[in-house]
């Protein structure tokens, strides 16, 4: 309802600050879409990789 | 005399909470910090705020409890109450506090300067008669107490926050708090406890804004039945000192009625406003909005990038705990951390007996963001922890989105609540759901597993109430 709102755990919001990476970006695995700092790592190695 | 300028990474100007959790947290990451600071160390927290009224608060409380105790057959007889006595206990609390956060800024290499703070430029301040220039610098310079007109404070009869904390002898007979939020409800509770008739009013419909309005009603009749006259919708519009006592034309603003009451002590506690006298933001590049705050964004940064506001001069909810954690975001950020104020909520705390805790949205403004709301509430009169410590008023409410089970907002009237929010403050960041909550064993018997049933009933589950 709160679009606003990404769920993402403190530490996953944290480490997506200090990768750049946008956590609206972010597929979360946990419950509800929740990202945890692994699905941020995920992301970020992904947008690493040549396309 | 002229003084070579004192060059630092970082200044912060006030050592509140806000203020001194930025100057530890630069230190820390390797930066040359200052910290200025007019008065006492440790700000209006530690001196004139949260630490005072909580050590007053526990001595009326104990003072209630032994009077309960006769309950359960334990009889200490009529207490007496040593004020001085009291008054020094109290300032004995605030000087260890104080003196550590000295003790913290000295380990920590900060370097204290005494004095107000004028900006010269965007990177020079004068703090009294020493010229600094700081790389970053952050404003952590609180609020003061808001004056209400026809009401003239003189910290003897008619007391603002800081007044109050000074315990009379004898405690007032009969007291005015004008203002029903969380510190006109604290003083009103400190007082009743010490012996003193107390009334609230509060020109608003309810009291403590930003509470959820079940646990309002619940607290409300609580302070009720302790003794505490409360009346909305009423304001106090002058008052005429006689010797020690005053007279106070007290209005309903429903009716208009008026009425004349006296009383021995009025306490004036209608908000805080934020505080930058003196401080020439204007040399800094800067302005403060209608309501005088200083504006920043999530990493803190004011218009001016490497100038940054924290705390209860950087806006509203002043807590001691938003200061503190905006001090850390913004220390982070000026050591090039990629820090934000990100919190998903803030928890507030009113720490009377029951107290009243709440953290996240309530049932009311869930369904004003849209959502589809769902809610338990387990009442403290079913704890068995609760009936062993004779605090049986009260209930958690959880606020959760139906569907996603997604945990909203949780509010707590009884004993402890500020301890068991804790919990609740976690399971939001963490994006828990009421099952999580009600899945994870609390210990029995806990005040705490009032949150674990709080959720049970959000699923109509819970085993010591019948589920309706």
């Amino acid at each position: 309802a709160d679009a606003g709102r990404v769920l993402a755990v403190p530490a996953a919001r944290q480490l997506a600050r200090e990768l750049g990476v946008e956590l609206t970006q972010v597929q979360g695995s946990g419950p509800n879409g929740r990202i945890r700092p692994l699905d941020v790592h995920r992301h970020a190695q992904r947008s690493a990789e040549p396309a | 005399m002229t003084n070579a300028p004192l060059n630092f990474d970082l200044l912060v100007i006030g050592a509140g909470p806000g203020g001194y959790h930025a100057a530890i947290r630069a230190a820390q990451l390797g930066l040359k910090v200052a910290c200025a600071e007019m008065g006492a160390v440790g700000g209006v927290c530690l001196n004139i705020g949260c630490i005072p009224t909580k050590a007053l608060l526990h001595a009326g409380e104990t003072m209630a409890a032994g009077k309960h105790a006769t309950e359960f057959g334990l009889n200490f007889g009529a207490p007496t109450l040593d004020i001085p006595k009291l008054n020094g206990w109290k300032d004995s609390i605030v000087k260890k506090l104080t003196g550590g956060v000295s003790g913290l800024f000295r380990a920590n290499k900060v370097t204290h300067l005494v004095g107000q703070a004028s900006f010269v430029d965007a990177h020079t301040v004068r703090i009294g008669d020493q010229t600094v220039t700081a790389s970053s610098i952050i404003i952590a310079t609180g609020s003061e107490p808001a004056a209400l007109k026809g009401l003239d404070v003189d910290q003897r009869v008619i007391v603002d926050s800081t007044g109050a904390l000074n315990v009379p002898d004898p405690v007032p007979a009969r007291m005015l708090c004008v203002g029903g939020g969380v510190i006109g409800f604290e003083f009103a509770h400190i007082y009743n406890n010490l012996g003193t008739k107390v009334k609230v009013i509060e020109f608003l419909p309810n009291i403590i804004p930003g509470a959820d309005a079940d646990a309002v009603k619940e607290f409300s009749k609580s302070m009720k039945k302790q003794g505490i006259e409360i009346q909305t919708r009423t304001k106090a519009n002058s008052a005429t000192v006689n010797g020690n006592e005053v007279v106070v034309e007290i209005e309903n603003v429903e009716t208009g009625e008026k009425t004349l009451e006296t009383f021995d002590r009025v306490l004036v506690a209608v908000g805080r406003r934020p505080r930058t006298d003196g401080l020439n933001l204007a040399a800094a590049g800067l302005q403060t909005t209608e309501r005088g705050f200083i504006e920043v964004n999530r990493r803190m940064q004011t218009a001016v990038p490497h100038i940054y506001a924290v705390g209860d001069v950087a806006g509203n909810p002043m807590l001691a705990h938003k200061a503190m954690k905006e001090g850390l975001v913004a220390a982070e950020v000026a050591a090039g951390k990629p820090s934000e104020q990100d919190a998903v909520a803030i928890p507030g705390v009113v720490y009377t007996s029951p107290e009243l805790a709440w953290v996240g949205l309530t049932e009311q403004e869930a369904k004003d963001k849209g959502y589809s709301v769902k809610t338990g509430v387990f009442p403290m009169s079913a704890s068995g922890r609760a009936m062993t410590l004779q605090s049986t008023d009260g209930f958690v409410k959880m606020v959760v989105e139906e569907g996603s089970d997604l945990l909203l907002g949780v509010h707590i009237v009884g004993p402890h609540a500020s301890d068991m929010l804790g919990e609740a403050s976690l399971a939001l960041e963490m994006a828990a759901t009421a099952s999580d909550v009600a899945l994870t064993i609390h210990a029995h018997p806990t005040l705490g597993e009032s949150v674990l049933e709080a959720a049970e009933a959000v699923h109509k589950q819970a085993i010591h109430i019948i589920n309706r």
